[in-house]
Order: structure tokens, then sequence, then C-alpha cells
């Protein structure tokens, strides 16, 4: 016997046993079946025209002004119109066809964002101030995702009788006339207040691992103020941001619920995930090519942005140079201008952007809301969560295909984080590393229109309870599990590789040195060493199934008897007058299952180990 | 307990050769050390003898076994990790009982087994406790107590002390000395401390760049290095390049710097070499059989329990140690200086490409 450098070369080991086998194979197979083949029958649908190969689809594209009209938009950024007696300021924005609408939106989204989001960590990371843990404890408010209703308050609150206007116009006559927030500008405001939190967490956690000694050599230097903050401080911290501000910019691109909420005015609808959306609902035009070519267009932007991001953050690691003990953070009382600038613009501006969660639970437990505040206090939608049928069926639906989901992706992330991080010497590794990560790049509607082209035609599946177009035997919480379970799997991925990042290799090989197999050193050391990453990244991606949205409302739609909750919020909110309280009241229960998530997993993390050991 | 062979060893990372073909036996019953610089291939010898690497060329045996290919939970050479690996979610117990249980030794027997074992290394009494509530003397000690247990056919110890400070390292050092002993068992050390290397091994192997390049006694080591790196790597020491000017059947004259020394043992064939002298080995008061040089003092470094004499000849540097005040007198910097070594004391070794 020799070694076989072949196999070592693939599996990272001369002598892959079946643990390690399984652990390479089972996430690749996988993630190659569900995620990679979808995608590539979806290219070349969009890549045959007439039978032949083309780029026909994508030639009407960037040919038709609809789609593709850089230089001569239409429309403008605001114009004065009249509202019943007065005149109001009409925010809509100009349309540049669908295409680059989609990539203003986002590049605004992500500039508002990340505006907002280092604004607060850095009060946050650097200042005490008198109520700094009530703020503490409302930065938690925007986290809370409260699919399609957090939009819809977010439009009441721009209306031109909306709080905004009540705040700014009616009080402070900071306005000469109203402001009417609507379109793509509505469709960015919207956004923008939604992720925000994501620039937040990460310029917080950069703000926070600096080392204080870099600030207080440069200040010993002389720098000072801004000048400190714009040599030193964020120029560190700025890889982080960076990368925040890239997975807002991602999600924005694949966003739905915005688009879905403001598609009263024809303007917000010329986004092209809602342009792929509404092909889907449509029906006739299912199986649209050049669907399918404006979903690769997108998933090329979302896939550079990912990228650029990934090498950018990659060649800064200088960030982590200096880690070594614990410090004491940089915290200092402000002084007077700076609790001015905390005090009247960071925390207003902090309560406006956690009023759409709260306008949720004031819409759910009120009967009307035209004007400036809900009115009618009722307990009736709340009760319909448990008593009204096709509620709870949906809660029941949604908590089944999670449930479900959450079990493959903790299967996934284990065997893949397990397989690429403990045998990085593999020519597999990286790629397992890779497909665990990316599907956070691929937007949702992408993997919808993906999985119809896919199940729809390719024979194992074609014809089966997968197969959409086999309406009667068609099983939408199938597609939606295993939807979930990519769409998902870089929560709970992430935080096992972390996990397993954190455990030195050597208490693995002490117990097989010691007599153990590959599969009882797994269970008895590194699985109850990680038992925590598990647990927080399991309830990470469970919360994040549970108001998953673009597979939810297309894929998961077709039949009304297996909706997933988002599914039932989107058709609530787009049918009769009235029924967005009661998706308000689906938005409040999905706030419980993550403020649930999130006290359990502070309560169980406050008792962790902590690895000895010097090397 | 058995004796381990290694033949011809070869060991690739990419296109790094991390063992160019290590051969060695290794007696039972035997403290045999791997001594070198980091990345000689130390610690990969010592991986691959524990089943936590495999060889890509090259045999192993354990007696007449071959154990080459042999998976690390099968092959019973049990390594003690220079982090100690102990697993922190388990008491001191439960780690040292693992291997017992894994063994499906009867439970009674495994209470009796742990109790002897924590004796041996003297924390009895500390069952219940976890890892994290041991010093870093403790730790090492269950970490050896947890391979020592199951009874392994041949114990490997990476850098052991390497983690400890300087005066519980010496504690523990004669603690493995005396529990190795008291076992008979066959105990493969590795360290890049040669001071370590010397006071507790049997035999020490020095390792360099992926090759052995001397195995023997710490005397024979000491005494009688086979080359320049051996020498130079065997605590302080003067080597200082010189040419054959000179043969004699096996007794060569050298020069450096201008200085000749005659009658001093040399066969090799190059007459590009370098002489090795051991600072203790310098006197300065005439002595038989002696070879003279006359410096300049460079410095003199007052340790203590003793003292070492920097001279300068030409632009050679030489230090001389001794435990003798009375032999440094008044000597003072910049004054003339006369070293005398006796000639078995200069050892001759070929120029080696370092």
């Amino acid at each position: 016997m020799a070694v076989n450098k072949w196999v070592e070369r693939f599996f990272g080991t001369p002598m892959p046993d079946s643990v390690v086998i399984t652990s390479f194979l089972f996430p690749l197979l996988y993630l190659i079946g569900f995620l990679v083949i979808p995608v590539l029958v979806m290219l070349l649908t969009a890549f045959v025209y007439n039978g032949h190969i083309s780029i026909y689809w994508f030639k009407s594209i960037f040919g038709a002004p609809y789609y593709f009209n850089p230089l001569h938009p239409s429309g403008s950024l605001v114009q004065l119109i009249p509202w019943g007696n007065q005149q109001v300021y009409y925010f809509s924005g100009w349309d540049f066809g669908v295409v680059i609408n989609s990539i203003v939106v986002s590049i605004s989204v992500m500039i508002l964002a990340t505006i907002l989001g280092v604004a607060f960590a850095f009060v946050m990371a650097r200042y005490d101030f008198p109520g700094k843990n009530i703020v503490r404890i409302l930065l938690f408010v925007p986290l809370l995702v409260t699919p399609f209703v957090n939009v819809v308050v977010v439009k009441k609150m721009f209306l031109p009788n909306g709080l905004i206007n009540w705040i700014f116009y009616q009080h402070l006559h900071l306005f000469p006339h109203p402001i009417w927030i609507d379109g793509l500008v509505g469709v960015v405001i919207a956004q923008s207040m939604t992720y925000y939190p994501i620039v937040y967490l990460n310029a917080y956690a950069s703000f926070i691992n600096i080392d204080p000694s870099l600030e207080e050599q440069a200040e010993n230097l002389g720098s000072r103020g801004f000048h400190l903050f714009r040599t030193v401080t964020f120029p560190l911290a700025l890889p982080g941001i960076a990368a925040g501000a890239a997975l807002v910019g991602i999600f924005s691109l694949e966003d739905l619920a915005a688009p879905i909420v403001f598609q009263g005015s024809a303007i917000a609808k010329k986004l092209m995930s809602f342009q792929i959306y509404s092909s889907f609902v449509s029906g006739f035009a299912v199986g649209n090519p050049q669907m399918a070519a404006l979903a690769l267009v997108m998933l090329t932007i979302a896939l550079i942005i990912f990228l650029a991001i990934r090498w950018y953050v990659g060649m800064k690691q200088y960030a982590m140079l200096s880690k070594g003990g614990r410090w004491k953070p940089r915290v200092a009382k402000p002084r007077l201008w700076q609790a001015a600038v905390i005090y009247l613009i960071v925390i207003p501006a902090l309560l406006i952007t956690i009023f759409p969660q709260i306008g949720v639970v004031l819409l759910a437990f009120s009967k009307r809301w035209y004007g400036t505040w809900p009115e009618g206090f009722t307990l009736s939608h709340m009760e319909a969560l448990l008593t009204q049928p096709d509620i709870l069926r949906v809660i029941e639906n949604s908590l089944l295909y999670s449930t479900v989901a959450i079990f493959i992706i903790i299967l996934l992330s284990l065997t893949a984080s397990y397989a690429a991080g403990r045998f990085k010497k593999a020519k597999l590794a990286p790629i397992l590393d890779s497909l665990a990560t990316i599907p956070i790049a691929v937007p949702g509607i992408v993997i919808a229109m993906s999985y119809f082209f896919f199940f729809s035609t390719v024979p194992p599946f074609k014809g089966t309870a997968l197969d959409p177009t086999n309406l009667l035997a068609f099983f939408p919480g199938a597609a939606l599990i295993l939807a979930y379970s990519i769409r998902r799997l870089p929560f709970a991925a992430r935080s096992i590789a972390a996990g397993i990042q954190q455990v030195h290799v050597s208490l693995e090989e002490a117990a097989i040195n010691l007599g153990a197999g590959r599969w009882k050193a797994l269970t008895s050391i590194l699985i109850p060493m990680i038992l925590l990453n598990l647990l927080g990244g399991a309830m990470l991606s469970f919360v994040y199934c549970m108001s998953e949205t673009s597979v939810g409302i297309t894929l998961g739609s077709i039949n009304s008897t297996w909706y997933p909750i988002t599914a039932k919020m989107k058709e609530l909110i787009t049918g009769s007058v009235g029924s967005a309280n009661l998706a308000a009241a689906l938005g409040v229960f999905l706030m419980l299952v993550q403020i649930l998530a999130i006290v359990l997993a502070n309560v169980i993390t406050k008792q962790r180990y902590s690895f000895i050991g010097l090397t | 307990m058995v004796e381990v062979k290694l033949q011809n060893i070869v060991k690739r990372f990419g296109d790094t050769v991390a063992l160019k073909g290590i051969s060695l036996d290794i007696k039972h019953g035997e403290l045999f050390t791997l001594l070198g610089p980091s990345g000689c291939g130390k610690s990969t010898t010592l991986r691959i003898i524990a089943g936590l690497e495999y060889p890509d060329e090259g045999k192993l045996y354990f007696g007449d076994q071959d154990v080459t290919y042999l998976p690390s939970h099968q092959k019973g050479a049990v390594l003690v990790f220079q982090n100690y690996a102990l697993w922190p979610h388990m008491t001191v117990f439960d780690n040292v009982a693992y291997g017992l249980k894994l063994r499906k030794v009867p439970k009674e027997e495994i209470k009796k087994k742990v109790e002897w074992a924590l004796e041996l290394i003297k924390l009895k009494g500390f069952e219940d406790r976890y890892p994290t509530q041991l010093s870093g003397g403790q730790q090492q000690r269950v970490a050896i107590a947890r391979a020592l247990v199951v009874e392994p056919k041949v114990l490997l110890l990476d850098e052991p002390l390497s983690n400890l400070d300087a005066k519980l390292r010496l504690e523990m050092r004669s603690e493995i000395r005396r529990i190795q002993r008291e076992l008979g068992i066959t105990v493969i050390y590795v360290t890049h401390d040669q001071e370590e290397a010397m006071a507790i091994s049997d035999r020490i192997a020095v390792m360099n760049v992926g090759t052995v390049e001397q195995v023997g006694t710490p005397r024979e080591i000491y005494e009688h290095p086979r080359t320049e790196f051996v020498a130079s790597f065997m605590g302080k020491t003067n080597v200082i390049p010189a040419k054959v000017v000179e043969r004699n059947g096996d007794r060569v004259t050298v020069e450096f710097e201008g200085f000749r020394l005659d009658g001093l043992h040399y066969t090799g064939k190059s007459d590009n070499v370098v002489i090795v002298i051991r600072p203790e080995r310098i006197r300065l008061k005439p002595a038989e059989n002696a070879v003279s040089l006359t410096g300049t003092v460079d410095l003199i470094e007052y340790y203590g329990f003793f003292i070492e004499v920097i001279g300068l000849f030409g632009d050679v540097r030489m230090i001389a140690r001794t435990i003798s005040d009375r032999e440094v007198g008044n000597l003072k910097p910049t004054q003339p200086v006369t070293f005398y070594i006796n000639r078995d004391d200069i050892i001759v070794l070929p120029k080696q490409q370092l």
C-alpha cells in the first residue's frame, strides 16, 4: 500500500475514511444539485433562441429602452403637484430602465444605509452618554424582520399626511410644502431603513475591534478629532463597513417587498426583481426565457458585488494585524457639541428608523390607519393568529418547512465546515467553502426562477411533486424546503465554521490518537465544543427561513393550502382594504419568534467554555 | 514497549520536502530525543510515528510489525501535544478515562487505572476539576496521565515544556525522567532546546532541514560532533573557518587569520574546514599538549558562576569560559591575552553549506 497522491489532492488526506468522504461529498453534491445545476439550466434557457445558442434574449433586454435606458431618463426626482387643496413635493425618481434603475436603487441604498449604520455604530462604540442603554435596546428593534408590513408603515410615514410631515412640516415648519415619497425613492427609503442594521452591526464590531493603541499613537503624534477619524479609525474599520455595505447592496437588488408595496406608483415596478416576479405570478409568462436572461443579469451584478468585496476584504487583512489580549475600549464622554449631535440628530434619526417596527405593532392592534396615526384599538387581528384557519395553516406550514430546512442546514453546515476547515489542503476545500457562502449573493428570485426551469424540464424531477408545471401533484413545501436550505445555509455555515476554527485541531487529534475513530472524535469532542455556535447559527437560519420572501411568494404561492407565512402576508397587503392589519399581526408573530430566538441565544451563550492551550 | 524503527522516511508538503529520508532505530525503554531548530522536521517525524501524518516513502516498524499506514487510533503510539489538547468540556477524570472507555475497560478498572495515573503524576484529588481550573504545569501532567493510562507502546512528547515558565520547566523535566524510569517505557521526545535534550535523553538525534545529522548519547554528541551543524547547535561554541595547509597522516596543520595550529586530528578530504573549540576547554594559563594563540581582549562578561573572556584574533572572536577568577586576574579589554587549547579539544570538521 502506498499513499495515493490523487486522493490526497482532493481530500487533503491520503487515506480519507467514510466520515471525511461524506463530509466532502454530501454538501458538495447537494449544493451542486440544488444550486449550481438549477442556475446552469436557467442559464442555458437564457442562451437558447429558436433551438440555437444565441444572445437574442440579452439583446432584447439591452436593446429595449424599457429595460436599458441609461442616457435619456424619464420622470423626475421631485416635482410639485397638487394634493387635495395644497401643493406637495412628490418624490418618485428618474426612470433609466429596469436594469439601471435596480443598480441606482442598490447604490443609493448602500450609501444611505452606510451613513446611518456608521453614524449609529460610531456613537455607540465611542461615546458614553446618559440613556445609552436605552439606545442599545432600541437598536435591536430594526433588526427584527417583518416582511412587507414594515414597508407598508414606511409608505404611510412618508405620505403627505404621514408622520414625517406631521413632525417636520406641521410642527417644526422645516418644509415649505409637505413631502410625499413614492416610487423608486420610496423603495430606496424603505430598503435603507430595513437593511442599515447590517452595516451597523459590521461597523460596530469593526470600531470595537480596533486596537486602541493605534489611535493613541496617532493622538500622541498630534492627530485629533476628525483628522484622527479620517486617517486612522475609518480606514481600519473600512473592510468591515464595506462588507456590510456590499451585503446591503445585494439585499436591495433582490428585495421584492418594497417594490410590491410601492407598486401603486408605476415606476416602482421598473426594477429587475419586480419584473421577474411579475412574470412569475402573471402565469402566462412563466418560463419566459427573457426573464431567465434578466435573472442572469441580476445574478451577475450580485456576484460581482460579492466577489469584489471578498477580494477587497481579503486584501485588507491588516485590520487584524495587532491582536492579542483584551484591551480597554476607547469610550469617552461626549463634549457639548457632540452631545448636541447625539441627542438632536442621531437619536431622533434612530427613532424614525425604528418606527416601521413600532408601526407594525400599532397596525396589528388597530382597525384603520388613514392619517398620521392608526385608529380604533382591536385585538381581533391578533386573535385571528390563533383562531382563523387559513392563518393557522400558514403558520403551521412555515414552521414545518423551516424546521425540516434547518435540519438539512445543520447537516450541510457541519459537514461542509468540517471538511473545508479541517482539510484545508484539499483541492475541494475552497470550492466547498465558496459554495456554502455564495447563496448569500444569489437573489431569492433567481433561485425561484432556476428551480422553475430545473424541476419542470430536467428528467428525474419533471412530472414529480417538485415540478411546478405539474399543477395537480406539485407540492410547494418540497421546493421551499430545498430553497430555504440553500438560501439560509450561509448563516449557520459561517457560525459553525467560526466555531470549528476556534477548536484547535489537536483536540480531535488527541482523541483519535488515543484510539477514537473519526466519528467518535467528532461526536465526543468537536460537536460538544461547538454546540453553541451550532445552536446560534441554526436559530439565525431558522428565523430567516420563517421570514423568507422571494421563493415563498413565487413557488410558494402556487397553491394556497401550502402557503408559507410570507405568501399569505403578500396576499393580504395587496388584497382588500383592511387586511394589511392581519398581515401586521403575522408580522408581530414573526417578531416574537425572533425575539425568542435572540433571548434564547443570549441565555445559552452566557455559559461558554473558553478554549485552553496556547498555540 | 517496542522498538521503533524508521526506514528512509520521506514526507513532502506540496513542493517542499519536509523529511528527506529519515532512518532511526529507537530501542525499547529508551528516552530518545529528536533535537533541532524549528522547521527541521522533528515534529513531522513525531506525527508520522503517531499516525497523524502518513509518509510519502519509507517504512515505519513497531517491533517487527509494519505500521506505516496504520491509522492513528489503531497505532498505540500516544502523543502528548505541545498545547496539551485537554478537552475543556470534560473533567480531569473524564479526560484521563477517555482512552480507557474507548477500549471498553470495565468501569471499576477504569476508576482504578485513572487513580493510579493521577497518583503517578501527583494530581490525586483533582478528578472533578475542569482543565481551565488547573495551572499550566498541572494541565501538562494531566495530558501525560491521559496518554500513560492506556499503556501506549510508545509515548511521544512534542515540546512538552515549551509552554511552561523556567522554574516549572526544570521540575517537569525531572518529573518526566522519573516517570519514564519508573515505568521503563519507550519515550520519543521532541525539543529545540539542546540543554533540555542533553539533560533528559538516553540518546539524541540532531536534525537539520529534513535530515538526521547525528545520533548518539548526549556526551557523544557534545564532545564528538560529526558535522559543523551539530557542533554549532549544541550550545555556545567557537566555530572558526580555517584552511588545511599541511597534512601528515591523520594529523594536519590548519591556518586562520595568519594563526597556525598544528598536530590536529583530521581525516576529511576537503581542505576547507572549520575548527570547533568549546569555550570551557580554553585555558588562560599554559597547559600540556596545548597550542597557544595570542590576541587582544575584546570583552569580559561576568556571569557569576563563570566568566567569559572574549578574545580577538585578527577578525575572529573566540570565547573562553572559566570558573576561576584567578585565571582571569586583572585582564582588561584591549590588553593582550593568550588562549591555551589542548590539541585533543580541537575538533576539525569539513566546512558545511548551512
